[in-house]
C-alpha cells in the first residue's frame, strides 16, 4: 500500500506481460445458467419423478467465456439484472452451470456472502472452526491460523462469545479474516469492500492489495466504476447475461459509461429537476451544521426546497434516482467531507462563475493521526457527462491541515477553458492511497459559465493556428 | 449416487465437524446440553420398562416372541424412533440448511448424511447398550452378530429414503408434512406395539408396506428369542435397500444441476 498511482500502473502493464506466457488461472468457456420455471411447485414434483419437461427455460446468463491469467484483476461491471452476481456464484461453485463449464487452477476464495456458514449460538471460535470447514480448511490449518484471524478481525476476547451476541460489523470482520487467512489463486470479491467501518475496509483492502501483489488473479465484481478503475487490468461488461464487451479496463468502462449516460439521457425527463436534486447536501451530517457551501448560502435553502420537490415528483413517477445524496454510499462515520466552495459565484438560480478561473476548495476531517486524505474533485455538464476529475494523491498533491484532523485543499482551473453552460462538482474524499471513498458528494454545486464566443462546442484546446 | 458419496467421503472431515454441531445445535444453550439428546430415548426405555413390566406386569399371548409388554415394545420401539428421527429429520435437511448450500461450495448430500449421521451417532450406542443387555439371557448366541449390520443397514435405509424425500421436499415442500404424518401412522403398520400373530392374517401383507418392518422382526428374532432373522425379513431388508436406491438414482440425475435452486 505504499506505492503511489505510478507504480500501479506499470503493476498493471505487468501483469499483461505475464499474461500471454502461462497458463490461464481461471477458464470459463461457454458457461451458462439456466432456470427452469415450473407454473407451480407440483409440476415440478411431476417433472421430478416422470422425467417429463414441464419448464419453461429462463436463461440468466448465457454463452459467458473468458480466460484469465495470473495476477490478472478482472472487474465486472453492469447493471442490475445482468448476471453479474450469477457469474460470480457459478465461479464459485455455490451454483451448478447448466452448460458451459469454469475450470480454475489451485485455490478459490469468495467474498461473497461473509458469515454466512455462522451459527448463531456458537462462539466465534467455534464458528471459525466450522466454517473454515467450509472453505476446504483441514483443523489443523485452522488451529495454526487461528490466532492470526482472531487478531486481524479484531475481536478479541470477544471471540469466545455466541456469535448472536455479535454486531453485524464483528460477524463481517471476522468472516473476512477468515476466508482471507490463506492465500487463494483465485479471489472472487463481490462489492465486500463497502464492509465494516473505515479502518476495517482499509485493512480489507490493503490485504486483497497484498494478495495481488503476491500474484493473485482477482476477479471483482463492483457498482463503484472508480473502484475497478482503481484495481483492474481488464474488465467484464455484462448486459442481459451475456459478455458486451471485455477487455482493457479503460475501454470497457468508456463504453459502459456512454451507455450508461444514453440510458439516462432517453429515460430523463426534467434535467433541470435533477441538478437541484443532485446539488442536495441533504443527507451528511455536516449539513444541518451550517457548514458546508458557505459561499452559495443564498441558494442553499432554495436548493432544499427543490429536493423535497424533486424528491416527491420522482416518487410519483415511480423513478428512482440514482445520483443520490452526497455520502449515500459512504460510510460517513469518521473521515468525511466538511465543506465543498466554488469561489465567486454570484446571488442567481443556478449561480454564475464571475471569474474566469474556477477555485474548488475542500475541506475534510479524518480521525486523529490520520494521514493526509486524498481529494478528489469532478468537473461535469449539468446533464452528466464529465469534463474531467482529479485527485490529490494522482497528482502529487497533499491538503494542508488547518486543525488536527481537518484538512482543506483547493484546485484552480485558470482561465477556466468551457464554453457556456450549466456545470456541476462533485467531491471525493478518499483514504491516502486513493483506495477507500470516505465519503462522496456527487453532484454538490451547480454553476453557469458564460463564455462568449460564436461556434459551437464544449471546451477550449491548448491549440494554435499555422 | 457413487459420485455423492465419494465427495462426502473426500469432505469426511467436514462432515464430523457437521455431525457434531448439529448434536451440539439441538440442545445449545441448556444446562443439559449432549447429555438431553441421549437422555430423552433412554427415559422413554424406562418409562416403557417401568410402566408395563414394573408397575403392572402385563404379559403378551402365547404366541408371542416374549411375554414382558415393556421388554417387547423397546426391543421394536428403539429401532423404530432411531428411523423416525433419522428420516424426519433427514426429509427437512435440504430444506433447513437452503441459506448454508446457496452461499457455500458444498455438495448437498453432506447435509442428508449429517443428519442421518447424527441420528446414527445418538442411536447406535443406544442400540448397542440393549443388545449388551441380552448378551447375558442368551448366553452369547452366534445370532446376535448379526445386529451390527441390521443397525448399519437401518441407517443406510434411513439415508436413502430421507435423502430421496429431502428432494421431494425440495421440489415440493408439502412433503415434509406427509413425511411426518406417515410415520405418526407408521407404528400402528408394523409389529412394533403388538406381536405379528395378532394381526389378521389377511391384512398382515400391509406391514410390509412400513420399511422398518423388516428390521423390527429381525431385532425381535435376535433379542428377545436369540435367533437369526428369519428369511422374510432379510428379503425384506434387501428389497427395501435396492428398491430405495433404485428411486433415489434418477431422482439424483434430473435434480443435480437445479437443487440448490429450489431450496
Amino acid at each position: 500500500m505504499t506505492q503511489n498511482p505510478h507504480q500501479l500502473g506499470r503493476r498493471h502493464a505487468a501483469a499483461h506481460e505475464i499474461a500471454t506466457d502461462s497458463a490461464p488461472v481461471l477458464d470459463v468457456k461457454g458457461i451458462g445458467k439456466g432456470y427452469k420455471l415450473y407454473d407451480h411447485p407440483r409440476k415440478r414434483l411431476r417433472a421430478l419423478i416422470t422425467g417429463a419437461s414441464l419448464h419453461r427455460s429462463h436463461w440468466a446468463l448465457r454463452n459467458v467465456s473468458f480466460q484469465l491469467y495470473p495476477g490478472q484483476c478482472l472487474g465486472v461491471v453492469g447493471n442490475n439484472g445482468a448476471g453479474k452476481s450469477t457469474l460470480l456464484k457459478l465461479l464459485a461453485g455455490t451454483l451448478q452451470p447448466t452448460e458451459g463449464s469454469a475450470q480454475c487452477r489451485g485455490r478459490v476464495t469468495a467474498i461473497l456472502e461473509l458469515g454466512a456458514g455462522f451459527h448463531p449460538d456458537f462462539s466465534g471460535r467455534d464458528n471459525l472452526r466450522f466454517a473454515g470447514g467450509l472453505i476446504g480448511l483441514d483443523a489443523d490449518t485452522i488451529n495454526a491460523l487461528e490466532p492470526e484471524i482472531i487478531a486481524f478481525s479484531e475481536l478479541g476476547n470477544s471471540i469466545d462469545r455466541a456469535v448472536k451476541t455479535y454486531s453485524s460489523g464483528m460477524v463481517v470482520r471476522l468472516a473476512f479474516a477468515l476466508v482471507t487467512a490463506v492465500q487463494p489463486e483465485l479471489l472472487i470479491v463481490d462489492e465486500a469492500l463497502a464492509v465494516g467501518d473505515q479502518n476495517f475496509q482499509k485493512k480489507c483492502v490493503e490485504r486483497i492489495e497484498e494478495f495481488r501483489r503476491n500474484g493473485c488473479t482477482i476477479l471483482f465484481c463492483s457498482h463503484s466504476l472508480y473502484h475497478v478503475r482503481q484495481l483492474c487490468d481488464v474488465a467484464l461488461w455484462m448486459e442481459l447475461g451475456q459478455v458486451r464487451q471485455f477487455g482493457n479496463t479503460e475501454a470497457v468502462l468508456a463504453s459502459y459509461e456512454a451507455s450508461l449516460r444514453q440510458h439516462t439521457q432517453t429515460e430523463r425527463h426534467a434535467p433541470d429537476l435533477k441538478g437541484d436534486y443532485q446539488s442536495a447536501p441533504g443527507d451528511t451530517p455536516e449539513a444541518s451544521s451550517g457548514g458546508p457551501h458557505s459561499e452559495i448560502d443564498g441558494q442553499h435553502g432554495h436548493a432544499i426546497v427543490a429536493v423535497v420537490e424533486a424528491r416527491d415528483t420522482a416518487g410519483e413517477n415511480g423513478q428512482s434516482n440514482q445520483a443520490g445524496v452526497p455520502g449515500a454510499g459512504a460510510a460517513v462515520t469518521s473521515s468525511h467531507l466538511v465543506s465543498v466552495e466554488v469561489a465567486s459565484l454570484d446571488q442567481s438560480a443556478p449561480p454564475m462563475l464571475c471569474s474566469s478561473d474556477l477555485v474548488v476548495t475542500v475541506r475534510a476531517r479524518t480521525a486523529h493521526g490520520d494521514a493526509a486524505p486524498s481529494i478528489g474533485v469532478m468537473l461535469e455538464q449539468s446533464h452528466g457527462v464529465g469534463i474531467t476529475s482529479l485527485a490529490s494523491h494522482v497528482e502529487g498533491a497533499a491538503p494542508r491541515q488547518l486543525a488536527a484532523g481537518l484538512w482543506e485543499i483547493s484546485l484552480t482551473f485558470p482561465d477556466l477553458p468551457l464554453h457556456t453552460g450549466e456545470y456541476v462538482v462533485s467531491a471525493y474524499l478518499f483514504d491516502a492511497n486513493g483506495l477507500v471513498v470516505c465519503d462522496e458528494w456527487k453532484a454538490c454545486t451547480t454553476f453557469t459559465f458564460v463564455y462568449p464566443t460564436q461556434t459551437p462546442g464544449l471546451v477550449r484546446l491548448p491549440h494554435y493556428w499555422s | 449416487m457413487w459420485q455423492d458419496l465419494r465427495a462426502a467421503w473426500a469432505m469426511r472431515a467436514m462432515l464430523r465437524v457437521m455431525v457434531w454441531r448439529e448434536l451440539a445445535a439441538r440442545h445449545a444453550g441448556t444446562a443439559g446440553g449432549l447429555v438431553w439428546v441421549y437422555a430423552q430415548p433412554l427415559l422413554t426405555v424406562a418409562a416403557y420398562y417401568l410402566v408395563f413390566d414394573v408397575v403392572f406386569a402385563m404379559r403378551l399371548g402365547d404366541a408371542a416372541p416374549t411375554k414382558a409388554v415393556g421388554t417387547f415394545l423397546i426391543v421394536g420401539m428403539l429401532p423404530w424412533q432411531a428411523f423416525c428421527e433419522a428420516l424426519g429429520r433427514g426429509t427437512s435437511s435440504l430444506i433447513d440448511s437452503g441459506h448454508l448450500l446457496q452461499k457455500n461450495a458444498i455438495p448437498p448430500v453432506l447435509m442428508v448424511l449429517r443428519t442421518v449421521l447424527s441420528s446414527a451417532a445418538v442411536y447406535m450406542p443406544l442400540l448397542a447398550l440393549l443388545a449388551l443387555a441380552y448378551v447375558p439371557l442368551h448366553r452369547g448366541a452366534l445370532a446376535l452378530l448379526s445386529l451390527p449390520l441390521l443397525i448399519v443397514t437401518q441407517f443406510a435405509l434411513a439415508f436413502f429414503l430421507a435423502y430421496l424425500l429431502a428432494i421431494m421436499a425440495a421440489a415440493l415442500r408439502d412433503t415434509v408434512q406427509i413425511v411426518t404424518f406417515a410415520l405418526s401412522v407408521g407404528v400402528f403398520l408394523s409389529p412394533i406395539l403388538f406381536p405379528v400373530t395378532l394381526f389378521p392374517a389377511d391384512w398382515r401383507w400391509l406391514l410390509w408396506l412400513n420399511p422398518m418392518t423388516a428390521w423390527v422382526l429381525a431385532y425381535q428374532d435376535v433379542l428377545l428369542q436369540g435367533q437369526w432373522p428369519s428369511w422374510q425379513s432379510c428379503v425384506g431388508i434387501v428389497v427395501w435397500l435396492g428398491t430405495a436406491c433404485a428411486v433415489l438414482s434418477p431422482l439424483l440425475r434430473r435434480s443435480r444441476d437445479e437443487l440448490v435452486d429450489w431450496l
